[in-house]
Parts: structure tokens; sequence; C-alpha cells
């Protein structure tokens, strides 16, 4: 097996104003990997992925791309991990969308060509050209949320991980990011609740309750385990429930 | 919710639209200067840079009920110093009354004074309204950025052009979630201190909000130092414009300084 692209190894957060978000989480994601990570909410997933970035100050040991995660190398481990968050307002800072996907290659120190390479290979991969010199807030909650995409791709990082990425998205748009993601190359870890997306984009679902691993395994056989999923607060996803629960649902799925 | 924007009319194709964002600053500057070095009461050498900056407004189609809003919208600042000239500048009265014990007297020289100092307002008010409905906001940062304006500086006005809007959303939304209960009704007592509750939960929000914002950026190595890629697109034209709008202003001195002494 190649060596994994993320490891985690006993993992451990404790927030400052008291709950353990984090309680020795241990992970281990390969290559090319699609993963899903659901739980309920405050098991820990969102702090997991700040962790990762070392924007928490964990315990135990993080490996991102070859790269112990320490707080001198935290600058290298997050050239490799993109990190899409949950409101894109906060991704989308600068005051137009193409200055906001060159943010990064340019931080990075790419030459100027370069740049513009990444940026429209970036908006082409969300299908946002022509959206170049738009402002961020006028565009919609989807073309936010492709945007925010597009402003991490452009860093070609090793991994893609992305905080509820389906969130406040009509079905045409979830739809189009359904398809975004499936068509990506890179190592994906999605958090979420959307376990229909999850199914279709990870064939492996990693379930997290309080602050550690509870259920990992292919996204089919775990998000097809109705008593595990109710378990821990989650439901089959529709497009699985439909099969138990007569036909006239299943035909509506 | 989308808000009128300072510049919804700077996406516009004219030629003055399509100068460099730099020279445009530059220019607006260079009139600013000469409005405000022309002698006090001299209205004659402010005659060239009214002239000029309707040649300008007319090029850029800019509409005039836009420029004249936003001149009221800003002029309360001005408005507040200019009342005070008819009554505190000594000289010949023109019209006395009596306010309670006091007897007060406009002179002439201090409604002089005040109407110059209106018209100043007004030029430097109308030149920036000006390259902002001919420059997109972020094009004018773009521009500061090139002129050497501290880094800190621009980065401070892109953030508070990209955040304002989304703080008064938040601002709208709660206020919209507290009329939706109290119908808009309640004792001013209670709706002053709701009111102080919605300012509260704003100053959190915005706190972490601000907190996620550098998350963001962090994640794609932010390091301090904002890098944007600049462009130089001064040409022959916008240094043109650029020479022509210091002439203006220069000239307005002259014309002061030949006419007045």
């Amino acid at each position: 097996m190649a060596e994994p692209v993320l490891e985690l190894v006993d993992v451990r957060y404790r927030y400052p104003t008291g709950p353990e978000a984090l309680r020795g989480l241990t992970l281990s994601v390969a290559p090319g990997e699609r993963v899903g990570l659901v739980g309920p909410n405050g098991a820990g997933k969102s702090t997991l992925l700040l962790a990762l970035a070392g924007f928490v100050p964990a315990e135990g040991l993080i490996r991102v791309a070859g790269h112990t995660l320490t707080r001198g190398t935290a600058r290298d481990v997050r050239r490799h991990l993109g990190l899409v968050f949950q409101d894109a307002d906060d991704q989308l800072f600068m005051p137009r969308v193409v200055d906001d996907i060159a943010f990064g290659p340019v931080t990075m120190g790419l030459a100027l060509e370069e740049v513009q390479v990444r940026v429209h290979e970036a908006l082409h991969a969300v299908d946002l050209e022509g959206y170049e010199t738009r402002a961020p807030y006028h565009l919609s909650v989807g073309e936010k949320r492709r945007a925010a995409l597009a402003t991490v791709l452009a860093m070609r990082p090793q991994i893609l991980a992305l905080d509820e990425p389906s969130a406040n998205l009509d079905p045409r748009g979830r739809r189009r990011l359904i398809q975004l993601l499936a068509g990506l190359s890179s190592t994906l870890l999605v958090v979420g609740h959307d376990l229909d997306l999850i199914l279709e984009v990870c064939q492996r679902t990693v379930v997290i309750d309080a602050g550690r691993v509870a259920a990992d395994g292919p996204s089919r056989e775990i998000l097809g385990n109705r008593e595990l999923l109710e378990a821990y607060g989650l439901e089959l996803p529709l497009s699985v429930a439909g099969r138990y629960v007569g036909r006239g649902n299943a035909a509506a799925s | 919710m989308h808000h009128i924007m300072l510049d919804q009319f700077a996406a516009g194709k004219t030629a003055v639209h399509r100068l460099d964002p730099a020279g445009k600053t530059v220019a607006t500057l260079a009139v600013i200067l000469g409005t405000v070095l022309v002698g006090r009461d001299h209205f004659l050498p402010l005659v060239p840079l009214a002239a000029a900056l309707a040649a300008y407004h007319a090029a850029g189609r800019t509409p005039l009920p836009y420029t004249l809003k936003r001149l009221l919208v800003i002029s309360p600042f001005a408005l507040a110093v200019v009342v005070l000239f008819p009554i505190l500048e000594p000289g010949r009265p023109v019209w006395t009354f009596g306010l309670g014990p006091w007897t007060v007297n406009v002179t002439e020289e201090g409604l002089v004074r005040a109407g110059h100092l209106a018209a100043k307002f007004l030029l430097s008010a109308w030149a920036t309204l000006l390259l902002l409905a001919t420059t997109r906001f972020q094009d004018v940062l773009q521009g500061l950025a090139r002129l050497r304006v501290p880094r800190a500086f621009v980065v401070q006005l892109a953030f508070l052009y990209r955040y304002l809007w989304i703080l008064m959303d938040e601002v709208m939304r709660m206020r919209q979630a507290r009329a939706a209960r109290d119908g808009g009704l309640g004792p001013w007592r209670v709706r002053f201190q709701s009111g102080a509750g919605v300012l509260g939960v704003l100053f959190l929000r915005t706190y972490d909000r601000a907190e996620r914002i550098y998350w963001a950026m962090a994640a794609r190595g932010f390091d301090g130092r904002l890098h944007a890629p600049i462009q130089s697109r001064m040409q022959g034209k916008d240094w043109l414009f650029v020479a022509g709008a210091v002439a203006l202003g220069c000239a307005a001195v002259g014309l002061d300084r030949a006419l007045y002494g």
C-alpha cells in the first residue's frame, strides 16, 4: 500500500473554553482516496479540519503529504492541504474573484504567468469562466461556493478538505458541485451531513463521534447500515432509504 | 440583499472609464489640491475647476441624480461648519436678530466665507465622487497600491469594502427578526435595549468572522503581507490626463495669485 497522504495518530484537542473536541482520533488516508467524514453536531468534524491546518494546537501526530505538523511546518502543511470553509463569504475576502483565486498562488511566490495559468485552470474547473472581475458580494450562493473551491484548486493541493460543501445550495447547485467533486483527482475529505453527496462522491466513510473514529469502511456499507447511523444521530441517505420504504418513495428519489 | 453600491456606474465603457485608475487618482488629488489652495473668499479661480469636473461628468455619462444624491448624503458634515461662519465672522452685519439674551449678527463677510467654503467642499466631494463613478473600487485600490500608499491602508479599505455590506445584511436580518416579533411597536426603552443587544451580537459575530477569514487567509499561505498581481497600464493618454489635471490645479492657483495678488 502506498504511503498515506494523511495520517493522524491519537489526535487530541480541548477548547480553551471547556469541551474536549478531539479525544484520541486516529485515521489514515491513502493518496487519491475520497473520504466522507460524518457524525452528529459537535462530534469534532470541523475541529478536525482546523487541527489539520494547525489552526487549533492539537496534541498527537498529524502528517500531511509527508510533513509532520508542528508550529514550524504549519505553512508547508497548508500548502498541500486545501481547506474550503463552510461560509464562502469567509473564504472570498478579496474585492474581485480573480484576486481571490490568485491569492494562494501569489502568496506561494509563483511567477505572474504561472499565477494566470492557475487562475484560468481553477475557473475552468468550477465552470466560472468570465467571472474574473466580478465582486464576490454579487455572486449567488452556488457561485460563491464554486469560487471558494477555485481559490483552493488554484494552489493544486494534494488534499482537498471541504466543510459542509453543499450547505444552502439549491438542488441544481448541489448537483453541479457533486459532478465537480466527482471529477477531481486529488485526495478528498468531505465533512458534512449531506450523506447522499458523500455516498456519490466518496468511496470511504468515517463516522466521527465524541472526538474519535466510531466507524470506518466503504461508504456503501457504512451509509447502508441503518442501526449504525441512527446510533450516531444520522439517518440513511435518501437514495438508500428509498429501497426500504416502498416503491412509491423510491420512484421519487 | 443587495445594497446600492458606491461604484454602481463604474462598469461603464466610456473613454474616462478606461483611463488608468492610478492616473485618475492622482488627477483627482491634483484637482482637490488646486481647489484647496485657492485663496479664501476667491470664487473666480474655482470656475475652471468646476468646468473641468462638469466636462468629466458629461464624458463619463454619470447620471446627475446619482451625484446630487451622494453630495446630499455627505453634505451635513460640511454644513455643520459652514452654518457657523455667517454668525461667527466679524464684519458688516446684514441681518441681526435676538436669540434669548444674545444678539446675533449675520455678517456679509461671514456669508461670503461660508459660500466659499461650501463651494470648495462641493468641488472636492464632486471630484471624489466622479473618481468612484468612473472607476471600480477594486481598481481604485489597485491604483492606490501602485501609488505606494502603505499596504496596511489599502488592505483595510479592501476589507472594509468587502465586508461592510455583509455586516449591513447581518444587521438588517437581525432587525427584521426583531421587528417580526415586536411589530416595530414596542416601548422605546425595550427597543433601545434590544438594539443594544443587536449591537453586541453583531460585535461577537464580526469577531468570529474575522477569525474565520484569517484562517481562510492563513490556509492559503498568508504571512502578513498581501501580494496582489499588479499590472501597470499607464499609457500615453493616462499621462496626458494626469498632466492636464495637474496643469488645471496649477492654473487655478496661478489665476488666484494673478487676480488677487
